[in-house]
Protein backbone atom coordinates (compact mmCIF):
# COMPACT_ATOMS: atom_id res chain seq x y z
CA UNK A 1 0.00 0.00 0.00
CA UNK A 2 1.59 3.23 -1.10
CA UNK A 3 1.40 6.14 1.31
CA UNK A 4 1.63 9.79 0.35
CA UNK A 5 3.05 11.73 3.29
CA UNK A 6 3.87 15.37 3.94
CA UNK A 7 7.04 17.35 4.63
CA UNK A 8 6.97 18.56 8.26
CA UNK A 9 9.66 21.22 7.88
CA UNK A 10 9.25 24.91 7.35
CA UNK A 11 9.69 25.11 3.60
CA UNK A 12 8.94 28.83 3.51
CA UNK A 13 12.10 29.96 5.20
CA UNK A 14 13.06 33.59 4.77
CA UNK A 15 16.10 34.28 2.61
CA UNK A 16 19.25 34.24 4.65
CA UNK A 17 21.86 36.96 4.24
CA UNK A 18 24.93 36.51 2.11
CA UNK A 19 28.32 36.05 3.68
CA UNK A 20 30.38 39.23 3.70
CA UNK A 21 33.40 39.45 1.44
CA UNK A 22 36.47 37.96 3.13
CA UNK A 23 39.18 40.36 4.23
CA UNK A 24 42.47 40.00 2.33
CA UNK A 25 44.41 41.47 5.23
CA UNK A 26 43.71 42.46 8.82
CA UNK A 27 46.26 45.27 8.72
CA UNK A 28 44.76 48.64 9.60
CA UNK A 29 41.26 47.25 10.14
CA UNK A 30 38.71 47.72 12.89
CA UNK A 31 37.52 44.45 14.42
CA UNK A 32 34.49 44.27 16.69
CA UNK A 33 33.93 41.63 19.34
CA UNK A 34 30.40 40.82 20.53
CA UNK A 35 30.33 38.95 23.82
CA UNK A 36 27.19 37.22 25.01
CA UNK A 37 28.02 38.59 28.46
CA UNK A 38 29.23 35.45 30.14
CA UNK A 39 32.39 35.37 32.21
CA UNK A 40 34.32 33.16 29.82
CA UNK A 41 34.39 35.74 27.05
CA UNK A 42 36.19 38.43 29.00
CA UNK A 43 39.76 37.18 29.19
CA UNK A 44 39.52 35.16 26.00
CA UNK A 45 38.28 38.01 23.82
CA UNK A 46 40.79 40.39 25.41
CA UNK A 47 43.61 37.96 24.66
CA UNK A 48 42.42 37.41 21.11
CA UNK A 49 42.16 41.18 20.56
CA UNK A 50 45.75 41.68 21.70
CA UNK A 51 46.97 39.00 19.31
CA UNK A 52 45.10 40.61 16.43
CA UNK A 53 46.66 44.00 17.18
CA UNK A 54 50.18 42.88 18.04
CA UNK A 55 50.65 40.11 15.49
CA UNK A 56 48.29 40.99 12.66
CA UNK A 57 48.33 44.78 12.54
CA UNK A 58 44.70 45.39 13.45
CA UNK A 59 44.31 49.12 14.08
CA UNK A 60 41.37 49.10 16.46
CA UNK A 61 39.49 46.61 18.61
CA UNK A 62 35.92 47.35 19.71
CA UNK A 63 34.46 45.30 22.56
CA UNK A 64 30.70 45.11 22.96
CA UNK A 65 28.54 42.97 25.25
CA UNK A 66 24.94 41.92 24.75
CA UNK A 67 22.54 42.94 27.51
CA UNK A 68 20.86 39.50 27.45
CA UNK A 69 22.97 36.48 26.62
CA UNK A 70 19.90 34.55 25.45
CA UNK A 71 18.58 37.17 23.03
CA UNK A 72 19.92 38.65 19.80
CA UNK A 73 22.44 41.50 20.02
CA UNK A 74 20.95 44.84 21.02
CA UNK A 75 20.00 47.15 18.17
CA UNK A 76 22.71 49.70 18.96
CA UNK A 77 25.31 46.95 18.61
CA UNK A 78 23.87 45.68 15.34
CA UNK A 79 23.80 49.25 14.01
CA UNK A 80 27.45 49.67 14.92
CA UNK A 81 28.61 46.56 13.04
CA UNK A 82 28.65 48.37 9.68
CA UNK A 83 31.48 50.56 11.00
CA UNK A 84 33.69 47.49 11.50
CA UNK A 85 35.62 45.52 8.92
CA UNK A 86 34.84 42.23 10.67
CA UNK A 87 33.10 40.97 13.77
CA UNK A 88 33.89 38.15 16.16
CA UNK A 89 31.06 36.68 18.20
CA UNK A 90 31.06 33.94 20.72
CA UNK A 91 29.59 32.48 23.86
CA UNK A 92 31.48 32.24 27.07
CA UNK A 93 30.17 29.14 28.81
CA UNK B 1 -7.92 25.16 0.38
CA UNK B 2 -5.36 22.46 -0.56
CA UNK B 3 -2.23 21.70 1.40
CA UNK B 4 0.98 23.09 -0.05
CA UNK B 5 3.65 21.02 1.70
CA UNK B 6 5.89 18.84 -0.41
CA UNK B 7 4.73 15.23 -0.58
CA UNK B 8 6.62 11.97 -0.65
CA UNK B 9 5.41 8.55 -1.75
CA UNK B 10 6.53 5.61 0.34
CA UNK B 11 5.81 1.92 -0.04
CA UNK B 12 4.51 1.21 3.44
CA UNK B 13 4.53 2.20 7.09
CA UNK B 14 8.10 1.09 7.69
CA UNK B 15 9.33 3.01 4.67
CA UNK B 16 7.60 6.08 6.05
CA UNK B 17 9.47 5.65 9.33
CA UNK B 18 12.78 5.46 7.53
CA UNK B 19 11.96 8.55 5.46
CA UNK B 20 11.28 10.63 8.56
CA UNK B 21 14.16 9.26 10.63
CA UNK B 22 16.71 9.57 7.82
CA UNK B 23 15.79 13.21 7.29
CA UNK B 24 16.09 14.07 10.98
CA UNK B 25 12.35 14.77 11.25
CA UNK B 26 11.67 12.83 14.44
CA UNK B 27 12.54 12.80 18.12
CA UNK B 28 14.03 9.35 17.72
CA UNK B 29 10.74 7.52 18.21
CA UNK B 30 8.39 6.25 15.49
CA UNK B 31 5.91 8.77 14.12
CA UNK B 32 2.41 8.56 12.69
CA UNK B 33 2.74 9.17 8.92
CA UNK B 34 1.14 12.57 8.23
CA UNK B 35 -1.20 11.98 5.34
CA UNK B 36 -3.24 14.71 3.73
CA UNK B 37 -6.47 13.30 5.16
CA UNK B 38 -5.13 13.24 8.73
CA UNK B 39 -3.75 16.76 8.50
CA UNK B 40 -6.93 18.16 6.98
CA UNK B 41 -8.95 16.51 9.75
CA UNK B 42 -6.94 18.47 12.34
CA UNK B 43 -7.38 21.73 10.47
CA UNK B 44 -11.10 21.12 9.98
CA UNK B 45 -11.59 20.41 13.68
CA UNK B 46 -9.98 23.72 14.59
CA UNK B 47 -11.74 25.60 11.77
CA UNK B 48 -8.41 26.69 10.32
CA UNK B 49 -7.13 27.01 6.79
CA UNK B 50 -3.72 25.51 5.94
CA UNK B 51 -2.12 28.90 5.38
CA UNK B 52 -3.51 30.44 8.55
CA UNK B 53 -0.72 32.19 10.37
CA UNK B 54 -0.18 30.93 13.92
CA UNK B 55 2.51 33.54 14.43
CA UNK B 56 6.00 34.62 13.46
CA UNK B 57 9.08 33.52 15.35
CA UNK B 58 10.42 36.91 16.38
CA UNK B 59 14.18 36.37 16.06
CA UNK B 60 14.52 34.46 12.81
CA UNK B 61 11.26 35.83 11.40
CA UNK B 62 9.93 32.42 10.48
CA UNK B 63 6.24 32.31 9.66
CA UNK B 64 4.48 29.43 11.42
CA UNK B 65 1.39 28.19 9.58
CA UNK B 66 -1.42 25.95 10.74
CA UNK B 67 -0.55 23.36 8.09
CA UNK B 68 2.95 22.76 9.44
CA UNK B 69 1.79 22.63 13.04
CA UNK B 70 -0.92 20.14 12.04
CA UNK B 71 1.55 17.90 10.19
CA UNK B 72 3.74 17.69 13.27
CA UNK B 73 0.73 17.14 15.53
CA UNK B 74 -0.35 14.16 13.44
CA UNK B 75 3.18 12.79 13.55
CA UNK B 76 3.12 13.07 17.35
CA UNK B 77 -0.05 11.00 17.56
CA UNK B 78 -2.55 13.80 18.05
CA UNK B 79 -6.20 13.32 17.22
CA UNK B 80 -8.01 16.24 15.59
CA UNK B 81 -9.58 17.19 18.94
CA UNK B 82 -6.11 17.67 20.41
CA UNK B 83 -5.06 20.14 17.74
CA UNK B 84 -6.64 23.35 19.19
CA UNK B 85 -4.55 22.83 22.33
CA UNK B 86 -1.38 22.53 20.26
CA UNK B 87 -2.25 25.71 18.35
CA UNK B 88 -2.89 27.67 21.55
CA UNK B 89 0.41 26.47 23.00
CA UNK B 90 2.23 27.71 19.90
CA UNK B 91 0.47 31.06 20.13
CA UNK B 92 1.78 31.37 23.67
CA UNK B 93 5.30 30.32 22.74
CA UNK B 94 5.42 32.93 19.98
CA UNK B 95 4.70 35.80 22.38
CA UNK B 96 7.80 37.92 22.74
CA UNK B 97 7.98 37.51 26.51
CA UNK B 98 8.33 33.74 26.15
CA UNK B 99 11.70 34.29 24.43
CA UNK B 100 11.29 31.20 22.24
CA UNK B 101 14.64 31.42 20.48
CA UNK B 102 16.59 31.83 23.71
CA UNK B 103 14.73 29.07 25.50
CA UNK B 104 15.09 26.55 22.68
CA UNK B 105 18.70 27.29 21.80
CA UNK B 106 20.16 27.64 25.28
CA UNK B 107 22.73 25.29 26.71
CA UNK B 108 20.43 25.26 29.75
CA UNK B 109 18.29 22.59 28.14
CA UNK B 110 14.74 23.44 29.19
CA UNK B 111 11.53 22.09 27.67
CA UNK B 112 8.16 23.68 27.02
CA UNK B 113 5.77 22.76 29.82
CA UNK B 114 2.14 22.89 28.66
CA UNK B 115 -0.57 23.12 31.34
CA UNK B 116 -4.18 22.55 30.23
CA UNK B 117 -7.18 24.05 32.02
CA UNK B 118 -10.91 24.16 31.41
CA UNK B 119 -13.62 21.95 29.90
CA UNK B 120 -11.43 20.79 27.01
CA UNK B 121 -9.49 18.57 29.43
CA UNK B 122 -12.50 16.32 29.86
CA UNK B 123 -13.41 16.41 26.18
CA UNK B 124 -9.99 15.16 25.09
CA UNK B 125 -9.30 12.86 28.04
CA UNK B 126 -6.44 14.84 29.52
CA UNK B 127 -5.99 13.47 33.00
CA UNK B 128 -4.56 15.33 35.93
CA UNK B 129 -4.58 12.23 38.07
CA UNK B 130 -2.26 9.24 38.37
CA UNK B 131 1.22 9.76 36.94
CA UNK B 132 0.28 13.33 36.02
CA UNK B 133 3.80 14.40 35.07
CA UNK B 134 4.47 11.36 32.89
CA UNK B 135 2.55 8.93 30.68
CA UNK B 136 -0.83 9.62 32.22
CA UNK B 137 -2.94 9.63 29.07
CA UNK B 138 -2.97 9.85 25.28
CA UNK B 139 -3.94 13.52 25.06
CA UNK B 140 -1.19 15.04 27.19
CA UNK B 141 1.43 12.64 25.81
CA UNK B 142 0.70 13.49 22.19
CA UNK B 143 0.12 17.22 22.72
CA UNK B 144 3.44 17.59 24.51
CA UNK B 145 5.18 15.60 21.81
CA UNK B 146 3.57 17.72 19.10
CA UNK B 147 5.24 20.79 20.57
CA UNK B 148 8.67 19.15 20.46
CA UNK B 149 8.28 17.76 16.93
CA UNK B 150 7.07 21.17 15.75
CA UNK B 151 10.11 22.85 17.25
CA UNK B 152 12.39 20.28 15.63
CA UNK B 153 10.87 20.50 12.18
CA UNK B 154 9.45 23.98 11.83
CA UNK B 155 12.19 25.88 13.66
CA UNK B 156 15.16 23.50 13.24
CA UNK B 157 15.45 23.01 17.00
CA UNK B 158 17.52 19.88 16.54
CA UNK B 159 20.27 18.84 18.94
CA UNK B 160 23.48 20.39 17.70
CA UNK B 161 21.64 22.76 15.35
CA UNK B 162 19.49 25.42 17.02
CA UNK B 163 19.18 23.24 20.12
CA UNK B 164 22.51 23.63 21.94
CA UNK B 165 21.41 21.98 25.19
CA UNK B 166 24.20 20.46 27.21
CA UNK B 167 21.94 17.84 28.81
CA UNK B 168 18.29 18.62 28.18
CA UNK B 169 15.81 16.59 30.22
CA UNK B 170 13.18 13.92 29.56
CA UNK B 171 10.42 16.54 29.33
CA UNK B 172 11.79 17.40 25.92
CA UNK B 173 9.99 14.34 24.56
CA UNK B 174 6.67 15.50 25.98
CA UNK B 175 5.86 17.82 28.89
CA UNK B 176 2.16 18.40 29.26
CA UNK B 177 -0.16 18.17 32.24
CA UNK B 178 -3.82 18.90 32.93
CA UNK B 179 -4.95 20.41 36.19
CA UNK B 180 -7.23 18.22 38.31
CA UNK B 181 -9.91 20.89 38.57
CA UNK B 182 -12.69 18.55 39.69
CA UNK B 183 -10.85 17.35 42.73
CA UNK B 184 -9.96 20.68 44.31
CA UNK B 185 -11.62 23.78 45.65
CA UNK B 186 -8.82 26.04 44.43
CA UNK B 187 -9.20 28.40 41.50
CA UNK B 188 -7.79 26.79 38.36
CA UNK B 189 -4.48 28.14 37.09
CA UNK B 190 -5.95 29.72 33.96
CA UNK B 191 -8.45 31.73 36.02
CA UNK B 192 -5.66 32.79 38.37
CA UNK B 193 -3.98 34.21 35.26
CA UNK B 194 -7.00 36.15 34.01
CA UNK B 195 -8.87 33.73 31.77
CA UNK B 196 -12.67 33.93 32.34
CA UNK B 197 -14.28 30.98 34.11
CA UNK B 198 -15.63 28.35 31.76
CA UNK B 199 -13.06 28.94 29.03
CA UNK B 200 -10.35 26.43 28.28
CA UNK B 201 -6.76 27.62 28.13
CA UNK B 202 -3.16 26.52 28.01
CA UNK B 203 -0.25 27.95 29.92
CA UNK B 204 3.22 27.48 28.48
CA UNK B 205 6.40 27.82 30.48
CA UNK B 206 10.05 27.30 29.59
CA UNK B 207 10.72 24.76 32.27
CA UNK B 208 13.46 22.63 33.70
CA UNK B 209 12.78 19.09 34.83
CA UNK B 210 10.51 18.46 37.83
CA UNK B 211 12.24 18.26 41.21
CA UNK B 212 10.17 15.80 43.21
CA UNK B 213 9.72 16.14 46.95
CA UNK B 214 7.85 14.31 49.70
CA UNK B 215 6.33 15.26 53.02
CA UNK B 216 3.82 12.83 54.56
CA UNK B 217 4.58 13.60 58.19
CA UNK B 218 2.62 16.74 58.97
CA UNK B 219 -0.71 18.43 58.31
CA UNK B 220 0.62 21.89 59.07
CA UNK B 221 0.45 24.06 55.94
CA UNK B 222 3.61 25.97 56.81
CA UNK B 223 5.56 22.75 57.24
CA UNK B 224 4.24 21.22 54.03
CA UNK B 225 5.08 24.34 52.08
CA UNK B 226 8.48 24.67 53.69
CA UNK B 227 9.44 21.49 51.84
CA UNK B 228 8.51 23.20 48.55
CA UNK B 229 10.42 26.32 49.62
CA UNK B 230 13.50 24.26 50.42
CA UNK B 231 13.40 22.66 46.98
CA UNK B 232 13.16 26.10 45.39
CA UNK B 233 16.07 27.33 47.47
CA UNK B 234 18.01 24.26 46.42
CA UNK B 235 17.41 25.15 42.79
CA UNK B 236 18.60 28.68 43.48
CA UNK B 237 21.78 27.35 45.02
CA UNK B 238 22.54 24.61 42.54
CA UNK B 239 21.11 25.91 39.26
CA UNK B 240 20.04 29.55 38.98
CA UNK B 241 19.72 32.13 41.73
CA UNK B 242 17.45 34.42 39.72
CA UNK B 243 13.72 34.81 40.26
CA UNK B 244 11.09 33.88 37.71
CA UNK B 245 7.97 31.80 37.16
CA UNK B 246 8.22 28.68 39.27
CA UNK B 247 5.52 26.02 38.96
CA UNK B 248 4.62 23.75 41.85
CA UNK B 249 2.51 20.63 41.40
CA UNK B 250 0.44 19.79 44.46
CA UNK B 251 -1.15 16.33 44.65
CA UNK B 252 -4.48 15.59 46.24
CA UNK B 253 -3.11 14.40 49.59
CA UNK B 254 -1.24 17.65 50.20
CA UNK B 255 -3.95 19.73 48.53
CA UNK B 256 -6.61 18.38 50.87
CA UNK B 257 -4.56 19.38 53.89
CA UNK B 258 -3.85 22.87 52.59
CA UNK B 259 -7.46 23.43 51.53
CA UNK B 260 -8.81 22.15 54.85
CA UNK B 261 -6.63 24.72 56.59
CA UNK B 262 -8.09 27.46 54.38
CA UNK B 263 -5.02 28.10 52.27
CA UNK B 264 -5.67 29.43 48.75
CA UNK B 265 -3.25 29.45 45.83
CA UNK B 266 -2.63 33.14 46.52
CA UNK B 267 -1.75 32.32 50.14
CA UNK B 268 0.74 29.73 48.92
CA UNK B 269 2.27 32.28 46.55
CA UNK B 270 2.73 34.76 49.37
CA UNK B 271 4.28 32.14 51.67
CA UNK B 272 6.73 30.84 49.08
CA UNK B 273 7.67 34.36 47.99
CA UNK B 274 8.82 34.99 51.57
CA UNK B 275 10.42 31.61 52.20
CA UNK B 276 12.09 30.78 48.88
CA UNK B 277 15.01 33.18 48.89
CA UNK B 278 18.73 32.91 49.49
CA UNK B 279 21.72 35.14 49.98
CA UNK B 280 24.34 35.21 47.29
CA UNK B 281 27.00 34.08 49.74
CA UNK B 282 25.27 30.67 49.89
CA UNK B 283 26.76 30.03 46.49
CA UNK B 284 30.06 29.78 48.34
CA UNK B 285 28.74 26.66 50.12
CA UNK B 286 28.04 24.84 46.85
CA UNK B 287 31.23 25.48 44.95
CA UNK B 288 30.27 28.77 43.31
CA UNK B 289 32.26 31.09 45.55
CA UNK B 290 34.04 32.57 42.55
CA UNK B 291 30.96 34.57 41.55
CA UNK B 292 29.83 35.74 44.99
CA UNK B 293 32.24 38.72 44.88
CA UNK B 294 31.24 41.65 47.08
CA UNK B 295 27.53 40.86 46.90
CA UNK B 296 27.43 38.10 49.50
CA UNK B 297 24.71 39.74 51.57
CA UNK B 298 22.42 40.38 48.60
CA UNK B 299 19.10 38.54 48.84
CA UNK B 300 17.56 36.84 45.82
CA UNK B 301 13.95 35.68 45.79
CA UNK B 302 12.93 32.65 43.74
CA UNK B 303 9.77 34.52 42.74
CA UNK B 304 9.81 38.10 41.55
CA UNK B 305 6.40 38.46 43.19
CA UNK B 306 3.87 36.05 44.78
CA UNK B 307 1.84 36.10 41.56
CA UNK B 308 4.71 34.58 39.63
CA UNK B 309 4.10 31.21 41.25
CA UNK B 310 2.08 28.79 39.12
CA UNK B 311 0.24 26.43 41.47
CA UNK B 312 -1.14 23.35 39.71
CA UNK B 313 -3.27 20.72 41.41
CA UNK B 314 -2.44 17.37 39.83
CA UNK B 315 -1.40 13.85 40.69
CA UNK B 316 -2.81 10.58 41.94
CA UNK B 317 -5.15 10.43 44.93
CA UNK B 318 -2.60 9.10 47.41
CA UNK B 319 0.91 10.12 48.30
CA UNK B 320 2.52 13.22 49.72
CA UNK B 321 4.66 13.75 46.64
CA UNK B 322 4.83 17.19 45.13
CA UNK B 323 7.08 18.77 42.56
CA UNK B 324 8.83 22.05 41.97
CA UNK B 325 9.33 22.90 38.31
CA UNK B 326 11.88 25.71 38.01
CA UNK B 327 12.05 28.22 35.19
CA UNK B 328 14.74 27.93 32.55
CA UNK B 329 16.59 31.10 33.60
CA UNK B 330 14.91 33.45 36.04
CA UNK B 331 12.89 36.28 34.59
CA UNK B 332 14.39 36.14 31.09
CA UNK B 333 11.33 34.17 30.01
CA UNK B 334 7.75 34.53 31.18
CA UNK B 335 4.99 31.94 31.33
CA UNK B 336 2.16 32.77 28.93
CA UNK B 337 -1.51 31.77 29.19
CA UNK B 338 -3.66 31.61 26.07
CA UNK B 339 -7.41 30.84 25.88
CA UNK B 340 -8.33 28.09 23.45
CA UNK B 341 -10.62 29.06 20.61
CA UNK B 342 -11.33 32.52 22.00
CA UNK B 343 -10.05 35.90 20.96
CA UNK B 344 -9.04 38.02 23.91
CA UNK B 345 -7.39 40.74 21.83
CA UNK B 346 -10.41 41.58 19.70
CA UNK B 347 -11.45 44.64 21.64
CA UNK B 348 -14.70 45.20 23.52
CA UNK B 349 -17.68 42.99 22.91
CA UNK B 350 -20.01 44.36 20.27
CA UNK B 351 -23.06 46.12 21.63
CA UNK B 352 -26.09 43.92 21.93
CA UNK B 353 -28.98 44.80 19.64
CA UNK B 354 -31.70 46.76 21.35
Amino acid sequence: MTLRVLDPTNEAKPATGEAAQRLLSLRGTTIGFISNGKEGTKEYFGHLGRILQEEHGVARIVMRTKSNYSAPADKHIVDEIRQWHAAVTGIGD
Amino acid sequence: MPLTSRTYEVDDLMAAQELYHSNGWTDGLPVVPPTEAAVLACLDWAGMTPDQLIGIEPVREQAITAEKIAINAVMAGCLPMHFPVVVAAWQGMLKEEFLLHGTTSSTGGCAVLVIINGPIRKEIGASGGFNALANSDRATASIGRAIRLGLINVLDVRPGAIDRSTLGHPGKFSYCIAEDEEDMTWTPLAQMRGVPEGLSAVTVMAAMGPRQLMNEWTHEPEELLETFAAEMRGNQRHYSIYGGNYCIVVPKQLRDQLQAAGWSKADIGRFLYERARIQRKEWGEVGKGAVVRDRGESVYTALESPEHLLVVGAGGPAGGFGAVIPPWMGHKTKAVTVPIGACVDCGPEPAKPA
